[in-house]
């Protein structure tokens, strides 16, 4: 079973989804219309990745994916944040900062939660759930 | 000639990698044909090209005969006639094929693709040396995109995650079309135990270490090339990956005897 058909035919419960997706838009450009109540972008403070990122969001847009919150990963600089907000425009953005913490986790094939549950990254990505929130509960 | 395509996990470096490849190959003074079927701009990055998300028009094909491909070259219109006309021109001549980046409306694409397609098929593999970059993950490799190339290489960080990746790629040897030779290049490389690590959970030749260089994130930051800028350990490596091809994986004569295209 796809991806794409696996999150289109679970019943709606109270059971809280998170896919990870392939890289690039496939599966997005597959997906049915409407398929999830949010999507995440996840972008790095590069032209290239910007610029995938910049694609994603326009097809969940037309394929009415839900709210899009971008989120700025391996984050080092003001710069690098600066970069992505002014690339994204109206979309709300949270940044995860680059951390050792995570390349550390990478390397061990260990969650980077279970690595060290304090770690900057994981705190940031702890402030992506108030978004989530605020932009999917009806 | 040498004819190569990168793949591997997405964020492996392929794109880097393969990019640098090319130009470093060009610089020895052969041909080089850049051929990149990821539909999302990653390669040109890496060459130091403009990115085109449609960078041949549609005229380019006619209706293809029944029971075959839905578009096939325009007539007049051979693989060279079309490297010719459409391909990129980058730094050190490198010519680059693009397939065309998507916004998610491949339709609007599928004219271009289909040439694109036909053209690797169809190349004469004595007037160039390919160098290819494919899309993160395995699917493209296992639909075999990657027939053009006598060697397929695969990029792995030496993570468990891109390991695994690798693993799934090096499946591809039990294709009867796979590459003659499929070896594995480690990136971002720290320390000698990565290689060990990285050697020996694939059981596969690694034929090119290449280090975690600090001067690529900048490059990649700053839309560079790698060779455009602070060159360090990392076009060292891919320079020594290129000597490394070039004496051991030049397949004209095998392919020769097989009748290969």
């Amino acid at each position: 079973m796809s991806a794409e058909q696996l999150l289109s035919s679970v019943p709606e419960s109270d059971t809280v989804i998170v896919a990870d997706l392939e890289a690039g838009i496939g599966t997005l450009t597959r997906l049915p219309e409407a398929s999830v109540d949010s999507t995440l972008v996840i972008v790095e403070p590069t032209p290239r990745s910007i610029d995938v990122g910049q694609r994603a969001v326009l097809v969940a847009t037309e394929r009415k994916q839900g709210h899009i919150t971008i989120v700025a990963n391996k984050v080092a600089t003001h710069e690098d944040e600066e970069r992505i907000r002014t690339a994204f425009g109206e979309h709300p953005v949270v940044t995860v900062p680059l951390d050792p913490v995570v390349v550390a986790a990478d390397r061990q094939g260990a969650s980077p939660v279970d690595v060290d549950p304090n770690a900057l990254a994981i705190s940031a990505i702890g402030g992506l759930v108030p978004v989530l929130i605020e932009t999917t509960d009806t | 000639m040498i004819r190569i395509a990168f793949a591997g996990k997405g964020g492996a470096g392929k794109s880097s990698i393969s990019g640098s490849f090319a130009r470093l190959l060009s610089r020895r003074g052969g041909p080089v044909l850049a051929v990149d079927s990821d539909p999302l701009p990653g390669m040109a990055y890496s060459l130091g090209i403009a990115v085109d998300d449609h960078p041949t028009p549609d005229n380019v094909v006619v209706e293809g005969p029944e029971g075959g491909p839905k578009w096939v070259l325009r007539p007049g219109l051979d693989a060279a006639g079309f490297i010719d006309t459409y391909a990129s021109t980058g730094p050190d001549d490198v010519r680059y094929l693009q397939f065309g980046n998507t916004w998610g409306h491949f339709q609007t694409l599928q004219r271009g693709q289909h040439a694109w397609s036909q053209v690797v098929r169809e190349m004469d593999p004595a007037a160039w040396n390919v160098v290819g970059d494919l899309p993160g993950g395995t699917r493209q490799a296992m639909f075999g995109w990657a027939k053009y190339a006598d060697v397929l290489a695969v990029v792995t960080e030496p993570t468990p995650k891109s390991l695994h990746v690798a693993r799934r790629l090096l499946n591809i040897t039990k294709a009867e079309w796979a590459p003659s030779q499929v070896v594995v290049v480690a990136n971002r490389v720290d320390e000698d135990e990565d290689i060990e690590r990285i050697s020996n959970a694939l059981d596969r030749p690694v034929i090119g270490s290449v280090p975690n260089d600090p001067a690529v994130v900048e490059a990649d930051k700053l839309a560079l090339s790698p060779l455009d800028h602070r060159p360090g350990p990392f076009v060292e490596a891919i320079e020594q990956l290129v000597g490394v091809v070039e004496s051991t994986y030049d397949m004209d004569d095998q392919r020769a005897t097989k009748g290969k295209p």
